[in-house]
């Protein structure tokens, strides 16, 4: 899943594709998710129903898709702390225009994702064109949609429209969480943009820059691209977090700041950038949401759910360099 | 030899091209003093109880604490990270001062302080060889020790913090000697001693080497994971420090006091025209976009616009002032003025 | 005349500055279709931006180019593509994610299904491609970071043959190969094709055999164009320089060697088994090996770089177990490491402050180290190596490389070590800067210092060293003294004693 995924499908199965494979961090990240979604089975039996499961998604959807954008950026070599602006400001965007309706809901997702898409190319210009540093720029950014979202919405409050409450937090055929289905779409889009010489080359800039540009990649242009599918990705986070708070707050991006990027390092991504991928950013989010939910059931004061977040960032990230390192001994 | 073309007035082989020096920093510091300054005469315009000396002086109080804790920022900056537990570890030094030491504490109390103080050193200390023994990079550990302490606080206080401030915090921040208030004679003093130790100590010069190059400068002789390591323990007990000047000036402390101090640390570090990859920039640059930060911040707040409005504008001013740094610009404006 | 300048590339009065720094003043060449032209100049004359002006990398102030007739003035390495010129780059600029198929085909890729990327396409054309040029060794599959140097050098000049039509820039493009007789083929077959190949190296025998004409280039200016079959190599080294070369191969007379300083006894690494060897004080000792040997590993080792499995060190009889580079120092153990750009300079700083770095505590006064001591530490150690003093306040990474590698060996010697560790000292390194970095080199040994050498060209060695080991496979093969000392008995010595012919590594 690491530089496997910017280059050509393993149909030659080689042993160093699949050492890659193992040690990569979704990899990982899945395989910790599956052993505390045991435990938690363990502790609390109704962890099997299908409503537990699909509360799970439900609360993962928002922070699993923000980090999903966050990636993008983050594998072409940048930060973009926007993330917490866009989540307020779409949240606010949405609590003080209600649209009703299945199209309603419709295009409240389009302009979520329009005014994700605006402040991205904003983060793009700056840092593309601009060359600013990326999280000097999209701090700027960051602060400006936090104003903005106070200025549309001063207080919490502001009505959400309930077909977006109801539906997407419903399950279909009893089973299959609406929430989910939103985060598989965005899989679904990246596994395309993956295979597309725009995904190449957002592995390419990430890897190496210089050598990038010497090989004919338009560096600014796959950076600026990346910025603005990020920003829209953000949008559609923000759109769920609403369907699931059911209320407009403009802070309410805040605590998905440092948790986004958490899930990013959590998901094997590497943040100098060129490694890593979306499905496990994705993953990353789900354990970070787990892990609280498993916390809360076993009676532990949520006071300290921070000491574990912070427990399981670190040894994830040092189990999976030392992972990577032995596998790489052993090859040699 | 037949040479097809040859310039006669080239047989002297004296390179004739130039190479400049070029000192983006000190325009970087002028600019925001400048700035900064203009700005609070300015106000004047806004409301004439503005643009006093007075007013200047409460800027400078108020950017203290922005002032003490981006010094860690910057050197952590210096050598190539980031430190994003800086919010955390000033709720926690506040939290730990009003409930070890209190208001009533003695002189035994008082030796408490210091033990604040190497508390967020030891945090520190951990967050830097986590970086540099285990690898892991400075924005995850930095964050985690961030996470993790901020949960500490708060299950260690319940989520209600108690106590008040200890007197000489007080005094220390609300004091004045001489009608000069103290806090402004404490900075004055931190600025000058943090800017020596960073450009002029060996220690200094040998974070700056870190920096531009972590393995070039361990290649020459440097003890990079000790260097590393410092920068971070200074910057935990520098955020320490800002949360105990946080304790004096509001008497008491909150779980979110450090919140709204993470980002304005990295941002005054960058105002102040350091690279956010490391290796360059001066404290008194960072000093600089401090104070502009801050200025701004109360220019703003006397407009009497709404708080959203505010931050717009200030998010605003940073996207302008790193657009107006950018070295280019500096380039630019070089070449408007012919040699 | 006018006919023939119509196709090829004409480069006229071409000039760059990067700010305050003027890298190109003036420029003027005629590429003529069909002919290797070569690029001669030392290091920072202006051949790397006069190769990303043609590449379309970055754009010059002033001056024209002209493409068969029609002017030519790319904006990005796609542009120059478009029209047929395309770059092999001396930084080898393959992004190390991708495999060989995707460099070649980059930024489009064959599409298969949908519109998307097709893996099966794209390798077939890439094999395609490398087959043309011979390089079918190569599989396209293969990750770019799963190659050997060599593999990248090849791949990298493969994909500038394929996107050059009409004008082919080759920048130091045996650098990595050990083996030429590929990409003479190649350049041959190229320029039947009616393509000019302008060919940038610092080897000038090869440059010989493939160029019949030279312009050589010096502080940012086109000097002469000149016949290669007619000048000798002293006209052209004159004409790279500005000056005659000065006097050749002046043999270091050396008569005393003192006592013992460095010591090595048994010492074994993972690339290095049993290598024993003393040096004196005053003395010089050469390390001389082809490509991997283990001299890497034994300056490394010796330096507190990499881990020792087994052996002693003794510095003046005292035990040395560096665990890095700053417990060498400590012991009096000083390294200039291989790779300037990465191990060596910290770009962003000026030279004064690269050059204090290992002794800023030795400098300060109460531990303050002021910007006025750095300097005064920094002008005093440039003078041993030559290094003008105007240099010392500047970036470091704004020097030319020649200078750069003096002000690290003005690092390396104001130490304070005894024993210096000198790895290929003048590496890519111009002929003016050469002749001072041997004369502080010399000068140091004559103060009493032990230097051990490596170098990748023998010259250096017979010049520099008093005695010289040879390195191989790891162990030393023989050492030489005396008038042995000399380049035909280290060519044999070198290869071992396999037949194969001799390779690059000994005549860079």
């Amino acid at each position: 899943m690491t530089t496997q995924v910017a280059s050509l499908p393993p149909s030659a199965a080689s042993p160093d594709r699949l050492v890659r494979l193992v040690a990569s961090g979704a990899v990982i990240v899945t395989i910790l998710y599956l052993i505390l979604y045991g435990l938690y089975a363990l502790w609390e039996p109704s962890a099997l129903t299908a409503y537990t499961f699909g509360s799970l998604v439900n609360n993962t959807a928002p922070l699993a898709i923000a980090a999903a954008g966050e990636t993008l950026v983050i594998l072409a070599r940048g930060f973009d702390l926007s993330v917490a602006g866009v989540i307020s400001l779409t949240n606010v965007v949405m609590a003080s225009y209600p649209v009703d309706g299945p199209g309603g809901a419709l295009l409240s997702l389009m302009l979520c994702m329009a005014v994700g898409g605006i402040v991205g190319a904003v983060n793009g210009y700056l840092v593309a064109v601009l060359r600013l540093q990326t999280i000097a720029a999209t701090l700027g950014t960051m602060i400006i949609c936090q104003g903005l979202s106070l200025v549309i919405l001063d207080a919490p409050g502001g009505v959400v429209s309930d077909f977006v409450a109801d539906t997407l937090t419903d399950t279909l055929f009893g089973f299959v969480p609406v929430s989910g289905l939103i985060v598989a779409a965005v899989v679904g889009a990246w596994l395309m943009l993956r295979r597309t010489d725009l995904g190449v080359a957002l592995y390419t800039i990430g890897t190496d820059e210089a050598a990038a540009a010497l090989s004919g990649v338009r560096v600014a242009r796959t950076r600026f691209l990346a910025f603005v599918a990020a920003g829209m990705v953000y949008g559609i986070a923000g759109f769920m977090l609403t369907a699931q708070t059911v209320t407009g707050n403009p802070n309410s991006g805040s605590p998905f700041l440092m948790l986004t990027f958490a899930a990013v390092a959590l998901g094997g991504t590497s943040l100098s950038g060129g490694r890593g991928g979306l499905v496990g950013s994705i993953m990353g989010a789900a354990l970070l949401m787990l892990l609280q939910k498993v916390l809360f059931s076993g009676g532990v004061s949520s006071f300290y759910t921070g000491i574990f977040q912070g427990a399981v960032l670190v040894l994830a990230i040092v189990f999976s360099r030392a992972l990577t390192h032995l596998l790489e001994r052993s090859r040699a | 030899m037949t040479p097809a073309t040859l310039d006669p007035a080239l047989s002297a082989s004296k390179d004739e091209r130039r190479v400049t020096r070029v000192r983006p920093e000190l325009v970087t510091v002028l600019s925001t003093f400048a700035l900064s300054a203009l700005l609070i005469v300015a106000s004047r315009f806004v409301s004439p109880a503005l643009g006093s000396w007075g007013q200047a002086a409460t800027v400078v109080s108020l950017s203290s604490f922005l002032i003490v804790a981006a010094f860690g920022q910057g050197l952590v900056i210096l050598v190539g990270g980031l430190d994003l537990s800086v919010a955390s570890l000033i709720t926690l030094s506040a939290v730990l001062c009003t409930t070890w030491v209190g208001p009533e504490a003695g002189a035994a109390g008082i030796l408490l302080i210091p033990a604040i103080l190497v508390v967020c050193a030891l945090i520190g200390a951990v967050s830097g060889l986590g970086i540099t023994v285990l690898g892991i990079p400075p924005f995850i550990m930095t964050m985690a020790t961030g996470i993790i302490v901020a949960a500490g606080a708060l299950g260690y206080t319940s989520g209600t913090p108690r106590g008040s401030a200890p007197a000489p915090l007080l005094a220390l921040m609300k004091g004045e000697v001489a009608g000069i208030p103290l806090l402004l004679i404490f900075t004055a003093a931190f600025v000058i001693a943090a800017a020596v130790l960073q450009q002029a100590t060996g220690f200094g010069r040998r974070l700056y080497a870190v920096g531009a190059s972590a393995r070039a400068a361990f290649v020459a002789g440097v003890p990079v994971t000790r260097t590393v390591v410092a920068a971070y323990m200074l910057s935990a007990t520098a955020s320490g420090v800002a949360g105990l000047m946080l304790v004096g000036y509001s008497d008491g402390a909150t779980l979110r006091m450090g919140d709204s101090y993470l980002l304005p640390t990295i941002a005054a570090v960058v105002v102040g025209g350091s690279s956010i990859l490391g290796g360059s920039g001066s404290f008194v640059a960072t000093v600089g976009g401090a104070v502009l930060l801050t200025t701004l911040g109360t220019v703003i707040a006397a407009l009497g616009i709404g708080q959203g409005w505010r931050t717009v504008i200030e998010g605003s001013i940073i996207l302008i002032a790193l657009l107006l740094l950018r070295e280019n610009t500096f380039a630019r404006i070089r070449s408007w003025f012919p040699r | 005349m006018q006919s023939s300048n119509l196709s090829g590339l004409s480069i006229e009065g071409i000039a760059k500055s990067y700010g305050a720094t003027v890298a190109l003043e003036r420029v003027s060449i005629h590429l003529a279709a069909g002919q290797v032209h070569a690029l001669l100049g030392e290091n920072g004359a202006g051949k790397s931006t006069l190769v990303k002006i043609l590449s379309g990398v970055v754009r010059p102030d002033t001056g024209q180019m002209l493409l068969d007739g029609q002017t030519y003035m790319p904006g990005t390495i796609l542009d120059a593509r478009a029209r047929g010129v395309a770059t092999a780059f001396q930084e080898l600029s393959l992004p190390s994610n991708l495999t060989v198929a995707e460099c070649l085909l980059m930024p489009t890729l064959r599409k298969g299904r949908g519109g998307l990327v097709s893996a099966r396409r794209t390798v077939a054309a890439a094999a395609e491609i490398l087959a043309r040029y011979d390089l079918r060794s190569v599989a396209p599959s293969a990750l770019i970071s799963d190659l050997s140097l060599a593999e990248r050098q090849r791949v990298e000049i493969v994909r500038a043959f394929h996107h050059a039509d009409r004008v082919l820039v080759l920048d130091e493009p045996t650098a990595a190969l050990s083996d030429v007789t590929w990409l003479f083929d190649q350049i041959r077959r190229a320029t039947a094709r009616g393509i000019a190949i302008l060919y940038i190296s610092h080897r000038l025998a090869e440059v010989r055999s493939l160029c019949p004409v030279a312009t050589v280039l010096r502080n940012g200016r086109s000097v002469a164009t000149v016949d290669l079959r007619q000048a000798d190599d002293d006209e052209i080294f004159e004409l790279m320089v500005g000056h005659s070369k000065a006097s050749e191969s002046v043999r270091r007379s050396r008569v005393t060697v003192g006592a013992p300083v460095l010591e090595v006894r048994g010492l074994t690494t993972p690339k290095l088994a049993d290598v024993s060897f003393t040096i004196g004080a005053g003395e010089i000792l050469g390390v001389s090996a082809l490509d991997g040997q283990g001299q890497r590993s034994l300056f490394y080792a010796l330096a507190g770089l990499e881990k020792r499995l087994a052996g002693e060190v003794l510095v003046e009889g005292r035990p040395s177990r560096p665990g890095k580079p700053g417990d060498a120092l400590r012991d009096g153990i000083g390294l200039l490491p291989e790779e300037r750009k990465t191990e060596g300079i910290l770009a962003n700083l000026s030279s004064a402050s690269n050059i204090v770095l290992p002794i800023l505590d030795r400098i300060g006064r109460r531990g303050f180290v002021w910007p006025a001591l750095e300097r005064a530490a920094a002008l005093e150690s440039a003078r041993a190596v030559e290094l003008s003093p105007r240099y010392v306040s500047f970036r470091i990474g704004d020097l030319s490389g020649g200078n750069q590698q003096k002000a690290l060996l003005a690092r390396t010697m104001a130490s304070g070590a005894r024993t210096l560790l000198l790895f290929d000292p003048t590496r890519g390194v111009d002929v003016g800067t050469k002749e001072a970095i041997y004369a502080a080199i010399q000068a140091f040994a004559d103060r009493g210092g032990s230097v051990l050498m490596y170098s990748s060209e023998l010259p250096e060695i017979v010049r520099l060293a008093d005695r010289c080991l040879v390195l191989y496979g790891g162990r030393v093969f023989t050492e030489l003294a005396g008038p042995e000392l000399e380049e035909r008995t280290m060519v044999a010595a070198l290869t071992g004693y396999t037949s194969a012919p001799l390779a690059r590594g000994a005549a860079r």
